[in-house]
């Protein structure tokens, strides 16, 4: 019984922590939610990729070529491209899922973005959680998500300009304050720097969203060649 | 049902298998691998490294204030380690040199 309550605080707490981060995925909903409005994209086909998909940024791909939508192959690669990430996310989840079960693992892992994602990761360095902490933060997330694309489709006419209140600054805001928190040390700076960089120089030179892996790799190893030295 | 409605339907129901392959085979590979002293490394550096190449490039696109805005962050990390009233800091002080300044 007891073991019950402690596992269903993980999910609470999971899904609090994540509240904050809310605001900026509710606004980046509604901003979605508004172009299907405009494109012509029906309720359903909405709600079938916010179920399914549940990953915002290849979502706005996908509604942005709704013109041209037999083109499957393209929007398709292009959709998973930006969602490569979620592959190093799911491995720098390594540790929290050490004592699942498989069957546990093939649920938590659908809901996770990149919002949980981080709140997880960097609470799991101070306190012991288990999945459920990331799985009730991405219940709050996909219920905040898709409340917000709702609302923006139904006053898709009333919202102005979301970007002049910096809603859209919020999750970035978040993302640094969290990594901040996740600073080991002056072994850290020079992989950090790294990948900061290389996403930087990799953003500017190719667009898109694959910066975010090519960063992520970079640093990565960086700091992996950096301490097998360290250890010669 | 039109062809766009089905068209429609195979992008979305590929997106979603891809997008899920996605995050649970990362998971399911590591939990293969991690053993190893350099994976486990390489696994350890991963969050920080992808938090920072997400927002580096959005920050500089934001110009000084950006800059600005990342420095009152870290000031505020570091005294309060309160997450939320960073990003209220974070995002006040963009949406006054969006609103003011531009």
């Amino acid at each position: 019984m007891a073991a019950n309550i402690y596992i269903s605080n993980d999910f609470i707490n999971g899904a609090k922590a994540n509240t904050p981060i809310g605001l900026s995925v509710f606004a980046y909903g509604a901003v979605l939610g508004m172009i299907c409005a405009q494109k012509g994209v029906e309720i359903y086909q909405l709600t079938l990729m916010n179920a399914f998909i549940f990953a915002g940024t290849s979502q706005f791909i996908i509604v942005d070529k709704w013109n041209n939508i037999s083109e499957i192959f393209t929007i398709v690669a292009a959709a998973l491209l930006i969602n490569l990430r979620y592959f190093l996310i799911g491995a720098s989840l390594n540790s929290l899922f050490k004592k699942s079960s498989l069957r546990d693992k093939y649920i938590y892992m659908h809901l996770v973005a990149d919002e949980n994602w981080a709140v997880t990761i960097e609470r799991s360095k101070r306190e012991s959680i288990t999945p459920l902490f990331l799985f009730g933060g991405g219940i709050c997330l996909f219920s905040i998500w898709s409340t917000g694309t709702y609302l923006g489709y139904i006053f898709a006419g009333f919202i102005s300009d979301p970007s002049k209140y910096a809603l859209d600054f919020a999750f970035i805001a978040i993302f640094t304050a969290l990594s901040f928190n996740l600073y080991q040390g002056k072994r850290n700076l020079i992989p950090w720097l790294i990948a900061a960089v290389v996403a930087y120089i990799a953003e500017y030179l190719l667009g898109g969203n694959l910066y975010i892996v090519l960063g992520a790799i970079a640093g990565s190893l960086v700091g992996v060649i950096l301490e097998a030295k360290k250890n010669e | 049902m039109n062809s766009h409605e089905l068209y429609a339907l195979i992008i979305i129901f590929l997106v979603s298998i891809g997008t899920y392959g996605l995050r649970l085979s990362g998971l399911l590979l590591s939990g293969k691998i991690s053993n190893e002293g350099k994976i486990r490394i390489f696994l350890d550096y991963l969050p920080p490294t992808l938090l920072l190449s997400f927002v580096t490039p959005v920050i500089l696109k934001e110009g000084l204030a950006g800059i600005f805005a990342i420095f009152l962050i870290a000031v505020c990390m570091y005294k309060t380690k309160n997450v939320f009233l960073s990003m209220v800091i974070g995002v006040v002080t963009i949406a006054i040199s969006r609103n003011f300044f531009n």
